[in-house]
């Protein structure tokens, strides 16, 4: 594709700016799983250790934010993971990876919604199986949304978003003054183990994830710098949010206490302020869900959309409904949460889902900075954001985030000190499963359609002599 | 490289299609849209004006302010409007720069798809 002098230079009537980008990347990656995600680090880091690792995870974080400015900046299209992975290690990689990828977005959407379900029937006492029928509750209200064409404008978005944050931050601090600065386990990373350090700061990454999301928002942008401005933002926000809430927590609640808990946050809310605390909590928990399932079946169900439109998924994904909506896109990712859901009900593993989540992004960071390396030989072009020595940068982030991978995907999401091989093996299936799919399905879905076209379509456009003499533009309307 | 006037030839067509098409203008009611197309190799630009899912104008040069922008070849362009091309593949690929919201990216490849879905 040639240069594009004259779009840099035009202004969209409706652009986003670095608060609505900044509450976007802050929102995808803040979601009710976090506040479980702090007490994931906390089983590795006790105490105000906890607080340091957030610190590391954060300053591991300003790498990956780097990275994918350079990667976006190269690429400011929605599509740009899927554009700069196939420029990168090819388009069969690309697409099992972001399948892979992509099945993040299930798994949260699922552990918010039990988590959800969880802290709402928590507060008004009702049986445990009632839990479920929230989850089911909460999904339909997101599905039919969807199918609607309901869309959270991005002034709501902001709003939800930093109300989130701000009254997390509000009553964590209020919470401390409970503590009075007597923190316990000050810098303690390595205290249960050898490696307890390096799966506190993948955990922490963990809380992190999703940032890099805002990406695909590049084409609204009204600049690249908006983008990039945001991606080293919203880490920001997170990291003083999750820190104060990750202090209050430590101090103020007791881990074991915690750790059989599914909702920790409200914990905090009782210890702080009584019922007043758990309610407020509640009240933000559920705000999360705004953003987590719209966000969530909007993002997903449109990469859905267009792998079924370019041949890679059956094209019955890309049907669309009056409101313009792929509905059985939608479906299916609601489905599909729901009986992931179910199964986290079933089992009580949503700690699984946690390390399966932060070992995906662990990997996924890896691959980015393994892309920064080869678009750096491959594609000779100016980047509106440059990683100041990017190579050395990129090849100690390939290496930093596999270490990390290797430590999340290894670990006992329940015990820090035991070794297991559950999160890795739901991500080798995972994985394989994406695989078998690219490498046999594909490639006949798109055999099929090549067919059909060739069958059943000829070429509408009239063919003309190679040499005419035209006038120039007129008004065709 | 496509001439001015094919690109305008294959946009009556479109325009045609796309305002004859009930169905879409069902789908597309909510849509009102100011397009601005760019030819990257030719340098010609147009502008699609949309008002209600239904396409009331397509001129050349640029008119108003964009929701939009498409950017690629005039030869994609003339295949694109004909309905030759399945405009996500190009966009995946690179080679179909959009400016805009991703709803719209959605809605605008939606055109296509209602019209021509074997494309």
């Amino acid at each position: 594709m040639g240069e594009q002098p004259a779009e840099a230079v035009i202004t969209l009537r409706r652009s986003v700016g670095t608060s609505t980008a900044t509450a976007t990347s802050a929102g995808l990656a803040f979601a009710a799983i976090d506040y479980l995600g702090v007490v994931s680090i906390l089983a590795y880091a006790p105490g105000a250790t906890a607080a340091f690792a957030i610190l590391i995870g954060g300053l591991v974080v300003v790498l990956v934010s780097a990275i994918f400015a350079e990667l976006n900046g190269l690429y400011p299209t929605a599509a740009g993971i899927r554009l700069y992975l196939g420029r990168a290690i090819g388009n069969r990689t690309a697409l099992s990876v972001t399948f892979t990828y992509m099945t993040t977005v299930v798994l949260v959407i699922a552990a918010d919604a039990f988590l959800i379900g969880a802290a709402v029937r928590h507060v008004l006492r009702e049986p445990a199986a009632l839990a479920y029928v929230w989850i089911i509750v909460l999904l339909a209200v997101a599905l039919a949304a969807n199918l609607r064409g309901v869309r959270i404008a991005g002034w709501v978005q902001t709003v939800v978003t930093y109300t989130v944050l701000a009254g997390t931050s509000i009553l964590s601090v209020v919470a401390l003054f409970h503590v009075g600065g007597a923190f316990r386990h000050p810098l303690d990373l390595f205290g249960k183990g050898t490696f307890s350090g390096i799966q506190a700061v993948a955990f922490a990454l963990f809380l992190y994830a999703a940032f890099e999301w805002v990406t695909t928002t590049a084409e609204e942008a009204r600049t690249p710098r908006v983008i990039t401005r945001a991606l080293f933002v919203a880490p920001v926000l997170i990291w003083i949010v999750a820190t104060l809430f990750a202090l209050a927590l430590a101090h103020l609640v007791s881990f074991s206490t915690l750790h059989a808990s599914a909702y920790p946050q409200l914990l905090l809310g009782r210890a702080a302020l009584g019922t007043v605390g758990e309610l407020w909590m509640l009240a933000l928990t559920v705000l999360t869900a705004l953003n987590t399932f719209n966000g969530g079946f909007l993002v997903a169900s449109r990469f859905i959309y267009a792998a079924a439109r370019e041949g890679n998924l059956p094209r019955q994904f890309a049907r669309l409904n009056m409101n313009a909506v792929p509905w059985l896109a939608v479906t299916a990712l609601a489905v599909t949460s729901s009986v992931v859901a179910a199964i986290v009900f079933a089992t009580g593993q949503w700690l699984l889902l946690v390390s399966v989540g932060a070992a995906i992004e662990c990997a996924i960071y890896a691959v980015g900075s393994l892309c920064l390396l080869i678009l750096r030989s491959r594609v000779d072009r100016k980047r509106p954001f440059k990683v100041i020595a990017g190579r050395p940068l990129a090849s100690f982030g390939v290496v930093l985030f596999s270490v990390l991978f290797v430590a999340t995907a290894f670990a006992d999401p329940k015990d820090p000190s035991h070794f297991s091989v559950a999160p890795f093996s739901v991500i080798a299936v995972l994985g394989a499963i994406s695989t078998t799919y690219v490498l046999a399905v594909v490639p006949r879905l798109q055999r099929a359609a090549a067919a059909r076209n060739a069958a059943s379509r000829p070429r509408r456009r009239p063919v003309r002599e190679p040499a005419s003499e035209q006038g120039a533009p007129e008004t065709v309307d | 490289m496509a001439e001015w006037d094919e690109i305008s030839e294959a946009l009556a067509d479109y325009t045609v299609s796309c305002n004859e098409n009930a169905r879409l203008r069902k789908m597309q009611r909510d849509w009102t849209r100011v397009l601005h197309f760019i030819c990257s190799d030719t340098a010609d630009t147009f502008t699609m004006d949309v008002d209600k899912g239904e396409i009331v104008a397509t001129v050349a040069g640029h008119v108003g302010v964009p929701d939009i922008v498409v950017t690629t070849t005039s030869e994609t362009f003339c295949d694109m409007f004909w309905g030759d091309l399945n405009p996500v593949q190009k966009y995946l690929r690179g080679e179909i720069a959009v400016k805009g919201s991703q709803e719209d990216v959605l809605r605008l490849d939606a055109i296509s798809y209602v019209i021509w879905p074997d494309a």
